[in-house]
């Protein structure tokens, strides 16, 4: 048999898949999920032996709550970026990218800050209460510097539309990322800078 | 048509395989070469560890023995149980995952490829990191579950706890993308028709303790984390004078620990669950009741770990609801139990290797759990707390539950593997010989545990009885290694001199059974189809596709289907081999490396480098635009 046949391929009607990065994401937000939820059942344990505790006075919500309405502005300004990347306007998706950076590291400066005032009564060496204090903050912040790197990772993509090499979807990866980070610092604020008020 | 054939299987050879160069050993992304090589890693990892074990046994022979002294017996112990709970008994069974799961859901590779190969590489530089101890002669010397206050500085000075704090949140990064990258395989890459209800049940226990993972190793971090910080920073989370408390340990160790067991014991009986059906000749018994009782020890795992401190003090109402609930957990395990031996029961057993250690399996399992009711029972548990008891227990479990399976494994699964069979007659030797063996190594600890003797002790007084319970356990501990050097030599063997196995020696169902041995790069020509549960054992022709709609022969791609129809949904494209994971691997090993020292600028320029190589590895390749292409020329 020399005569070539023509035999038709790829015809299962499918487009390409873009999906696995969100499931991804998913559980990648589950499992750390649980690594706070770990370490709010530790403040809580520790809470236990509150009468060992030297507090001086109950943290102060003077930078909690701004800190707060900022990430969730960040959040709201990235969510806006996402649905103008959607409708491919991708230089306003750019920049709604960079100004949520900017709001991320105004953020952390406020941390800078609100650490100093803490730090005359209280440190990690103070008392367990101090210990686990600065390590959930210090876990938040280290999550929000991954958070900035990923999403300056998306920053610096080559280009933002679909196509089998980057599609919209790591934009809305890093976003899935970003908005945990914050919701966890709504949590940050409710149990170790309300709790102790209440 | 099949000229034609061999022009596509060529094409689809040359997309998939990996070059035989140096760099190809280290750049590969193959499921089946990450599989094999974890599989050979653990295996070592049980081997060393199974050398530790004997060294405590020669010590134990006999009362009064001193020729290990106290520290070195603790760091000895130590080191053999992380080995083997962490290093061993979880990566052999992701070894199996690894090479099995595509295979099995007729996909071509993980849905991750690259970050499988990072798990592997984690996994084992994390293994490597905690050896470096053991080279400087400070090794963990706390047990596997290294109790504060005990492993604080103060009591535990050298560098030995920090190895063991930081090998194990790097091992946690292994473990932690491993179980991601099987959910999303799991999910996303089953081949068309395998709907949820017809997936095999090794999948339902991989995906149960995937999950599982997500879940419970956070706490294992945290943990770790606190220890680390007591220990070198100067925090005060396990010192009880500055308002630290001791018990946090333990309570977020074992969070972790129990669902941790079945992490190591699940996807066993899973494996079970493929083995025991195909030499009983029929589909297994129950097969909803076995799945939904997989998923529900992973369940109600998380709802047990108290058990392991009824010692400590608590109220009974707390320890009530724990007891009740590990009782609980033995009706899962009882269903199961019950549907392998209906299977056997109603089949016609075929006595291969693999099923003598299957049934081994079975029948350790029954004795494990039984002795766990033992414990799980609150006054017991105090009488038995911290004796050899404890230890006759946990090795009826571990080793009934995760070794024996294992052994089932490899004696079922190797000739897909290497092509070749192992030897029957040999096969079933090693089996007697290490079921005679254990039995009289672990079998006496109970009577050991009962008249009183603790655990982790590095000798004891004559007169107590113990003599002759200790000489038997260990002589069973050596009768044991010997019947797993008979399995090294046929495993061996048959590298050179087996039979050729052909696709399907073992007549059985699964998927996998579909591919040649060893499976070619790509596994099959035509994405497979499935019609029920048992796809090999109906005359559905998997490989039916006269269109060749299901090649996908322009690149790396898979077919990735609906989670719960396994409905065609998308074409998956996938990586090219690249050894950026081997890089992030490497740069993350010097940071943690550099922590355990505190060489604070060494850790700053692992993370600095951990990032650039994160970078390089995610950062997008130039591609061509995908051409639409509607006929190929077959000749």
């Amino acid at each position: 048999m020399t005569t070539a046949t023509l035999v038709p391929v790829r015809r299962i009607p499918v487009p390409l898949e873009t999906e696995r990065g969100t499931f991804a994401m998913r559980l990648v937000i589950l499992t750390e999920s649980f690594l706070f939820i770990s370490l709010f059942a530790s403040y809580f344990m520790l809470e236990g032996n509150k009468e060992r505790w030297r507090i001086e006075e109950l943290p102060k919500l003077n930078f909690a709550i701004p800190m707060l309405v900022v990430l969730l502005v960040s959040s709201l300004v990235l969510h806006w970026g996402e649905l103008q990347v959607k409708k491919q306007r991708y230089t306003a998706g750019r920049i709604a990218l960079a100004l949520t950076i900017l709001i991320g590291l105004g953020f952390l400066t406020l941390q800078a800050f609100e650490y100093r005032s803490h730090w005359e009564n209280l440190t990690p060496y103070t008392d367990s209460y101090g210990s686990i204090f600065y390590t959930i903050t210090t876990f938040h912040a280290a999550h929000l510097i991954a958070g900035l790197l990923i999403l300056a990772y998306v920053l610096a993509l080559p280009r933002y539309a679909p196509s089998p090499v980057s599609p919209y979807r790591p934009f809305h990866v890093a976003a899935m990322y970003w908005h945990f980070v914050d919701v966890i610092w709504i949590f940050v604020v409710a149990v170790l800078y309300i709790g102790p008020h209440l | 048509m099949s000229a034609g054939t061999t022009a596509v299987q060529q094409r689809l050879q040359e997309i998939w395989e990996t070059p035989k160069t140096v760099h190809g050993w280290f750049a590969t992304v193959d499921h089946k070469e990450i599989g094999k090589r974890y599989l050979a890693t653990a295996f070592i990892f049980l081997i060393v560890g199974g050398i530790e074990a004997l060294i405590m046994r020669i010590q134990l022979a006999r009362s009064d023995q001193s020729w290990l002294t106290p520290e070195a017996y603790n760091q000895l112990f130590t080191m053999h149980g992380m080995t083997m709970i962490f290093w061993y008994a979880a990566p052999i069974l992701s070894g199996f995952a690894n090479y099995l799961i595509p295979l099995m859901i007729g996909a071509r590779d993980m849905a991750f490829p690259r970050l499988n190969a990072f798990s592997y590489w984690t996994f084992v530089l994390s293994g490597i990191l905690l050896y470096i101890s053991a080279f400087m002669g400070q090794s963990p010397h706390g047990g596997w579950f290294a109790y504060a206050p005990y492993t604080s500085l103060r009591y535990s000075p050298g560098f030995g706890m920090d190895f063991y704090a930081l090998a194990l949140i790097f091992l946690t990064i292994s473990t932690t993308v491993g179980a991601i990258n099987f959910i999303v395989s799991i999910f996303r890459l089953r081949a068309p028709g395998m709907t949820i209800s017809r997936m095999p049940l090794f999948l339902y226990s991989t995906l149960t303790i995937s999950f599982a993972i997500l879940m419970s190793l956070p706490a294992l971090t945290v943990d770790c984390v606190f220890l680390e910080l007591d220990r070198r920073w100067g925090t005060h989370f396990f010192d009880s004078r500055l308002g630290g408390e001791p018990l946090l340990w333990q309570q977020l160790f074992w969070f972790f620990g129990h669902p941790w067991v079945y992490v190591v014991f699940l996807p066993a009986t899973g494996m079970a669950s493929m083995i025991i059906p195909v030499f009983s000749r029929r589909p297994i018994v129950g097969y909803p009741y076995v799945a939904i009782s997989t998923v529900l020890t992973g369940v109600v795992g998380f709802g047990v770990w108290l058990h392991h401190m009824f010692a400590v003090g608590m109220s009974d109402m707390a320890m009530s609801f724990f007891s009740a609930g590990s009782m609980t957990i033995s009706i899962f395990s009882a269903v199961q139990v019950f549907c392998w031996i209906a299977t056997i029961w109603k089949g016609r057993p075929v006595p291969s290797a693999a099923m003598h250690f299957a049934m081994g399996f079975l029948a350790l399992l029954v004795i494990g759990g039984l002795n766990g009711i033992f414990t799980a029972i609150i006054p017991v548990d105090w009488q038995v707390h911290d004796t050899y008891f404890v230890v006759a227990h946990l090795h009826y479990v571990l080793i009934g539950a995760n070794v024996f399976p294992v052994f089932a494994a490899f004696h079922y699964w190797l000739p897909k593997m290497t092509g070749r069979m192992l030897n029957e007659r040999l096969g079933k030797w090693s089996f007697w010989v290490m079921f005679v063996g254990f039995n009289l190594a672990f079998f006496p600890m109970h009577l050991a545990g009962l008249g009183g003797m603790p655990r982790r002790i590095y000798t004891y007084p004559a007169g107590l009885g113990m003599d002759g319970l200790n000489m038997t356990a260990t002589v069973g501990a050596f009768i044991f290694g010997t019947g797993i050097l008979l399995s090294i030599i046929n495993f061996s063997r048959s590298f050179r001199v087996g039979e050729i196995a052909g696709k399907n020696p073992w007549n059985a169902d699964s998927l996998e059974w579909e591919t040649d041995s060893p499976p070619a790069p790509y596994a099959t020509v035509h994405i497979p189809t499935v019609v029920s549960r048992h796809p090999l054992w109906d005359d559905h022709d998997e490989e039916d596709d006269p269109n060749n709609e299901r090649i996908f022969d322009e690149g790396r791609e898979t077919l990735s289907t609906t989670w719960l129809d396994a409905e065609p949904q998308s074409i998956m494209k996938m990586p090219e081999d690249t050894i950026s994971p081997l890089l992030v691997a490497l740069t993350l090993m010097l940071l943690f490396l550099a922590l355990i020292f505190q060489w604070m600028w060494v850790a700053l320029a692992g993370v600095v480098g951990t990032l650039f190589a994160g970078y390089y590895w995610l950062w997008p390749t130039p591609q061509e635009e995908p051409q639409e292409k509607l006929e190929v020329e077959l000749v």
